[in-house]
This record gives C-alpha cells, sequence and structure tokens, in this order.
C-alpha cells in the first residue's frame, strides 16, 4: 500500500525519474529550473553530471542512450540553457534515439510575456523532438521517447509548477507501465506482425534471386536483431552491407560482410548494389548518403524493406515488398520462411571488384596505421564514438568491429562536436571497457571544454584528436568541387598536450608511426582520462567518394587531376 | 469572455505557423480556429475564437499584429457580433424516415446537400450551442460521421 504525500513538483519529477529506473542525467542549473535542482539532492539514486555546456548534456545522454537503450536524460534551464539543447535534440531525432530533455520555463503567469529568460522552446524544438509538451506526465514522456521508433522528448515545466505541492502517490510495479499507445503519435507497429504472406513473399524472391544482398542499418541495432540477421546471412549466404549507424551490427570479421555503402563506400560495396537483383534492407531508411542519386540507385534490385517506421517505406526508393515491424521479429520470420541456399559465384564476383584503396598519403603515420593502433590498444572491450568529417570514414571503414553496437556516431544530422560529450555518455553507461572519442581538430574544439567535466566527474574518456590543420572534409570538397580555394577550412589549434596538461590529464603528441603503440599503450593504462593529438598529413583525402548528386556507379577513385585553382 | 481575433495573413503556411504559434506559447484556452481565403489573392483569413479578458486578448492582439505574415487583426467579444461555424452531418435515413429528416432541417434551416443511398448529408451553419442542438436533434438517426468547421465572426459595431 502506497501512501500519498504532499510533495512539490519538483521533487514528484525527481521521484518518477527514480521509479522509472533512471540513474544518471546530465545538465545545467538555472533560474527557471532551480526548484529541481533544490529538490534533487533529497535523490541520491540520481547522478548528477555538471556538464560545461548544455549541448554537452544533450549529447551525453544522446549517447547514454544509445549505448544502454535506455531513456538519457538532459535538463536545462529556460531561455539561453534551454536553446543550447537544440543540436543536441536534432541529433537524437535524426538517429532515433530515446532522450528526454527536461527544461524549466518561467512562471505560468509569465508566459508570452518575454519575461527573463523566457524562449518558446517548444516552438522551437517542435520540428526535432519526437515529441514535445508543457508540464506532462513524466512517465509517459519516457514512454513516448523509448517505444516504437525511438526519438527525443522535451518537456518543459514552469517554475511554479515545479513548487507546486501536490498530493504524489508512488506507484510501483507492474501497475506502472504507460504505454505510449495512449497517445495516437506512436502507432504500435512495435508489436505488429507482418502478414505471413509478404514474409513469404521475401522469402521467394531471396530463394530465385541471382545477386541478392542483404542492407543493414540502426534499426538492427535499435532492436537487438543481431542473431536474426546474421542467422538470415548463414542461411542464404547473402552478403551483408552496413550503413554507417549499421556499422557493428554485424561483425567485420565474418566472411559475408561487406562494409559500407555510400558517398565513402568501397567501391566494390557500391558495385555491388548496383548489381544486384535484389536488396533486402532491414532497419535503415535509404539515406541519400547511402543512396546517391536514387534515380541510378541499385537500378536492377527489387526492394524488400523491413522498417518499424511505416513512412521510411517507399520514401527514398520504390520498394516491392514492404514488411512493417519490429526488425528483430520481422527478420527471425523470415529466417524462419527462407529455404538455404548460397551465393558463392555472386560474392567471388563483388569479390573481384574490391581493390587496394588508393593510398593518399605520404608519411607513415596514415588512417590505418592509427585506427589499427587505437583497436590494438583495447582489442577486446572498446566502444569507438566518432565526430563527423574525415576521421569519422575512416574509421568506419577500418576499424574491426565485431561487437554489436560499439560504433557510435552523428549520422543523420552529421554533429561536428558530438564525439567527446556522446562518449562522456557511453562511458558512464559502459564503466567497464574503453571508450575513445575520436574527433578531427574542427570538431574537438568545439565541445573541448567538457575535458573538465570529465575530470571533476571522474569519466575516464581516451580522446584521439587527428589535427589535419583543415575541416578536412569541407577542405576535401573544395579541393574535388571548387577549384581548390581553400575559403574559410585551415584551422589553428592549440598545443593539444599543454591544453590537456591545463585540465590536469595527460596528453600526447604522436607524429610517426613508430610512437604509435607504446604512447597508445599508456594512455589506455592511465585510470582517467587522457588526450592524444595524432598530427597526420594536412591533404590527405578519403577515397573513394561519390560526388554529391551522382550515383553510385560514378566514384572519384584517387586525387583528382591537378586541381584548376584560381 | 469568448474573444473573436480576426487575421489577415499573407497566404503561406509560415505565417499561419507563426501566429498560431503564438497563441500556443501564450497557453490561451482556444475555442476554435478557422482558416479561409483573404479578402484578396495572397491571403488568408484566419479566426480565433478564444476565451480570456480583455486586458489579455489587446496584448495577445498586438503581438499578433507585429508578426511578419500578419497583414491585419482585429479583435472584438463575441457578443458584440456573430459567430458562426458550418457543420456537415452524415445520417442514416431509411426512405420511410426521409419526410421526418426534412421536418428536423427544417426547424433548424439546415439543408440536405447529398443523398447516398439510405443516408443523406445535411449541412448546417450556426453558433456552437445551436450545432450542438441540431446534432442532437439528429442522433435518433443514426449519425455516421460528422465534420464542424471553426467558427467565422464579423462585428456588428465598426471595429475600433
Ligand atoms: C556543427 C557542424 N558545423 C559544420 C559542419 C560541416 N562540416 C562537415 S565535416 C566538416 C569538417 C570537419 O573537420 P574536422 O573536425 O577537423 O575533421 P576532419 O574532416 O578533418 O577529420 C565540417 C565543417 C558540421 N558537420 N557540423
Amino acid at each position: 500500500m502506497s501512501v500519498a504525500e504532499l510533495l512539490s513538483g519538483a521533487q514528484i519529477l525527481c521521484r518518477v525519474l527514480v521509479e522509472e529506473g533512471v540513474d544518471t542525467i546530465w545538465g545545467y542549473p538555472g533560474g527557471a529550473i532551480m526548484p529541481f535542482y533544490h529538490a534533487l539532492p533529497d535523490v541520491p539514486e540520481i547522478r548528477h553530471v555538471l556538464v560545461r555546456h548544455e549541448q554537452a548534456a544533450a549529447h551525453a545522454a544522446d549517447g547514454y542512450a544509445r549505448a544502454t537503450g535506455r531513456i538519457g536524460v538532459c535538463v536545462a534551464t529556460s531561455g539561453p540553457g534551454a536553446t543550447n539543447l537544440v543540436t543536441g535534440l536534432a541529433t537524437a531525432h535524426m538517429d532515433s534515439s530515446p532522450v528526454l530533455a527536461i527544461t524549466g520555463q518561467v512562471p505560468r503567469p509569465m508566459m508570452g510575456r518575454d519575461a527573463f529568460q523566457e524562449t518558446d522552446v517548444l516552438g522551437i524544438t517542435l520540428p526535432i523532438t519526437k515529441h514535445n509538451c508543457l508540464i506532462s506526465e513524466t512517465r509517459a514522456a519516457i514512454a513516448i521517447a523509448t517505444e516504437g521508433r525511438p526519438g527525443p522528448v522535451l518537456i518543459d515545466v514552469p517554475k511554479d509548477v515545479q513548487n507546486q505541492k501536490t498530493e504524489y502517490r508512488p506507484v510501483s510495479g507492474v501497475g506502472r507501465q504507460v504505454s505510449s499507445a495512449r497517445f495516437s503519435l506512436t502507432p504500435d507497429t512495435q508489436h505488429l506482425t507482418p502478414p505471413d504472406d509478404r514474409v513469404r513473399q521475401a522469402a521467394r524472391l531471396i530463394a530465385a534471386a541471382e545477386r541478392p544482398l542483404l542492407m543493414v542499418g540502426h534499426g538492427v541495432i535499435l532492436s537487438g536483431a543481431y542473431d536474426e540477421v546474421r542467422r538470415l546471412a548463414e542461411k542464404t549466404g547473402i552478403p551483408v552491407i552496413t550503413t554507417l549507424l549499421g556499422i557493428s551490427a554485424f561483425p567485420e570479421s565474418h566472411p559475408l560482410h561487406l562494409g559500407m555503402p555510400g558517398m565513402h563506400g568501397e567501391v566494390h560495396v557500391n558495385r555491388a548494389i548496383q548489381h544486384a537483383d535484389l536488396i533486402v534492407g532491414i532497419g535503415l531508411r535509404f539515406d541519400d548518403r547511402v543512396t546517391g542519386n536514387t534515380k541510378g540507385f541499385a537500378p536492377r534490385a527489387a526492394i524488400v524493406h523491413i522498417d518499424l517506421d511505416a513512412s521510411e517505406i517507399g520514401k527514398n526508393v520504390p520498394v516491392a515488398v514492404p514488411i512493417v515491424g519490429d526488425a528483430r521479429a520481422a527478420t527471425a520470420r523470415l529466417v524462419a520462411a527462407v529455404a538455404p541456399r548460397r551465393c558463392e559465384a555472386w560474392i567471388a564476383e563483388v569479390q573481384g571488384w574490391a581493390r587496394q584503396r588508393e593510398e593518399s598519403y605520404c608519411g607513415d603515420l596514415s588512417p590505418e596505421n592509427i585506427v589499427a593502433a587505437i583497436h590494438d590498444a583495447a582489442p577486446d572491450r572498446c566502444t569507438i564514438v566518432t565526430d563527423v568529417g574525415q576521421h569519422q570514414m575512416w574509421v568506419a571503414k577500418l576499424y574491426p568491429y565485431r561487437r554489436p553496437n560499439t560504433h557510435i556516431t552523428s549520422g543523420g544530422l552529421g554533429t561536428m562536436g558530438f564525439a567527446v560529450p556522446a562518449a562522456m555518455g557511453v562511458k558512464l553507461a559502459r564503466p567497464g571497457e574503453a571508450v575513445w572519442a575520436i574527433s578531427g581538430d574542427g570538431g574537438f574544439q568545439m565541445n573541448m571544454q567538457e575535458i573538465a567535466t570529465m575530470v571533476q566527474e571522474r569519466i575516464a574518456v581516451k580522446m584521439a584528436v587527428f589535427n589535419n590543420g583543415y575541416l578536412g572534409m569541407v577542405r576535401q570538397w573544395q579541393q574535388f568541387f571548387h577549384g581548390g580555394r581553400y575559403s574559410a577550412t585551415p584551422i589553428w589549434s592549440p598545443d593539444y598536450v599543454k591544453l590537456a596538461d591545463a585540465y590536469g590529464i595527460p596528453g600526447w603528441r604522436v607524429e610517426r608511426a613508430s610512437d604509435l603503440e607504446p604512447v597508445l599503450a599508456r594512455a589506455s593504462a592511465q585510470p582517467g582520462p587522457a588526450l592524444v593529438e595524432f598530427v597526420i598529413e594536412q591533404e590527405a583525402n578519403v577515397f573513394p567518394m561519390i560526388p554529391p548528386g551522382a550515383t553510385l556507379s560514378e566514384p572519384i577513385e584517387a586525387e583528382p587531376a591537378a586541381a584548376a585553382g584560381d | 469572455m469568448a474573444q473573436a481575433l480576426s487575421l489577415l495573413l499573407d497566404r503561406e503556411l509560415l505565417a499561419l505557423n507563426r501566429a498560431v504559434g503564438e497563441l500556443r506559447r501564450r497557453n490561451l484556452p482556444i475555442e476554435s480556429l478557422a482558416v479561409g481565403p483573404g479578402d484578396a489573392p495572397g491571403q488568408a483569413r484566419l479566426t480565433v475564437i478564444v476565451n480570456t479578458d480583455d486586458a489579455t486578448a489587446e496584448m495577445t492582439m498586438r503581438k499578433l499584429h507585429k508578426l511578419s505574415g500578419v497583414q491585419s487583426a482585429t479583435r472584438f467579444p463575441v457578443r458584440d457580433g456573430v459567430a458562426r461555424e458550418l457543420a456537415l452531418v452524415k445520417v442514416r435515413v431509411p426512405p420511410e424516415r426521409h419526410a421526418e429528416l426534412l421536418d428536423v432541417c427544417d426547424m433548424f434551416k439546415a439543408t440536405v446537400v447529398a443523398e447516398p443511398p439510405e443516408q443523406a448529408i445535411v449541412q448546417l451553419a450556426g453558433t456552437g450551442a445551436f450545432v450542438l442542438a441540431f446534432v442532437r436533434a439528429l442522433e435518433r438517426f443514426g449519425i455516421l460521421e460528422m465534420t464542424r468547421s471553426g467558427a467565422v465572426a464579423l462585428p456588428c459595431l465598426p471595429a475600433e
């Protein structure tokens, strides 16, 4: 029997978070959220991490959510605190990550009067949240964020509501399950059984295909469909392509694994797509970075598309057999329906197209060497969080991911500055393993203030900075498509070793491949955070590359003949 | 007190979005919204019925007025003008009850606008309360579907 207590709105909010199993929140206090912060010390079950910028709170909550599959929570005050969350929420929205943002708001009687630090955060975050609302039932908000296709939810809590006393009766056990099905916004496709005829139709296409491919995306990770996808591949012998956010959903060491498709996909992977007569896509959205120009995408292939979100089906590419449902359940049904087969001739054909990557490197400190050394420093238990740019592509292509969900990156929004704060979230979610945040010199400088958070909160993230002195990916586009005019892409960096020193953490600069192993061994052995800068060749490029607007059949495979220049 | 806000907007969703966003942000109790063509090409008319005091309505008006895409904004208490909504109601009518339906329609000055087999779609314009009374009167036939517009409104007194 639970007894009713008279509690403030802020106290109730804290209680509900605890009851929902939240153990870590990321935030920054301020006027309109002070009642919440006043109540917080009374709930020792929740660890609050004080970040150095609210954007980092949102990314850290996102990283935590991606690593655990559970809700990640961030908190900010009204006005500037709330607006600082925006990039993090948009990032979580594009990558279907269950984040709960709690923002303070001015008291209700002041709303709409341009009160001090009043911002219409609901209006601002409307298109970048799965759901947002004033006040709201926190439990329902968490249910909406985590159920179905996950996504960020923001609740805006006016200060008077935080202070207002109400009777609160704790709910416990099964009775407390709130379903988002109550809210018309989440059609329950998760528990929907795909019709048998669709599954049989897909199985027939698989039996008849000569050049079939499996393409797997983030949905496989979100639903934990690893075994099902692997069984499907092994039973049919169909080679597997993993999208950027699908990386680590299928072991790279598996003989059926082909690689990453799209703009920076390997030539043989994209060529396989262009020659395929069947593509079975599981939990991906055929994003334009994957398809290139959709007019010329997979011209010979019939597409079977498994996705939880019915609005994804047919959005970017025409689909022959749509299967709406959870990737895990739907793939399991497909495994049961398919007849065993092999695809050896097809695989041999695809492997024949594989070629050595064009070496655009002069020095010995190549991305290959660096990524291999990071892997070797923590070969067994390590999660890699990457930022956005050239290094992101190098790591995606070169790191040999074996364990599920060990590659975390901002795919849909491509948010520079994501890696360092997101890695903090991942580290608290996975305290027992190494977590590397790998950034370029541009993206690292966007959120490097979070080193202070790591020090204060003892969050042992290892940071790698690929320093090429440029906003490398943009410079590469300028070299290829803008006549080599390096407008606003050279970027100065501070002395990272001294920077590390200023924060009181160890830091190293690596300039030669021979230093890789000893430095990474020492960085890994550190109990706390550590920073390693890799001084890499300035104008190295990511190959191959499909130019924007081109089809997957038109890769650039080597340095363009000396740029026209100006 | 019910207040009518009548806005002429640029005919684009962004202007509508901005105006509605301002109302939402103030957390006002909105009774109805109606959007239709404005007086000239390129204009849209947004009519909002909101339950609030004079001072709040006036402040809201001033805010709305200065928004980009809002060409003009006027306000009056609904009791100083007329506000009417439109309702379309689809009912079940077997042929033998057709006359009975027409009687009800006569009483409310409603008209039958379409007659699918064994059904009728009737149209009524009136105040919200009048529409509700009509709907209640139709219930005995069995209502299959219905849809109501938000109210449009004009002041009886010259707008200040
Ligand atoms: C917040 C943000 N601003 C701008 C961009 C555009 N952008 C994409 S990649 C890139 C360059 C990244 O440079 P750096 O962090 O040094 O990484 P590199 O490409 O050199 O590995 C830029 C500016 C972005 N993705 N995100």
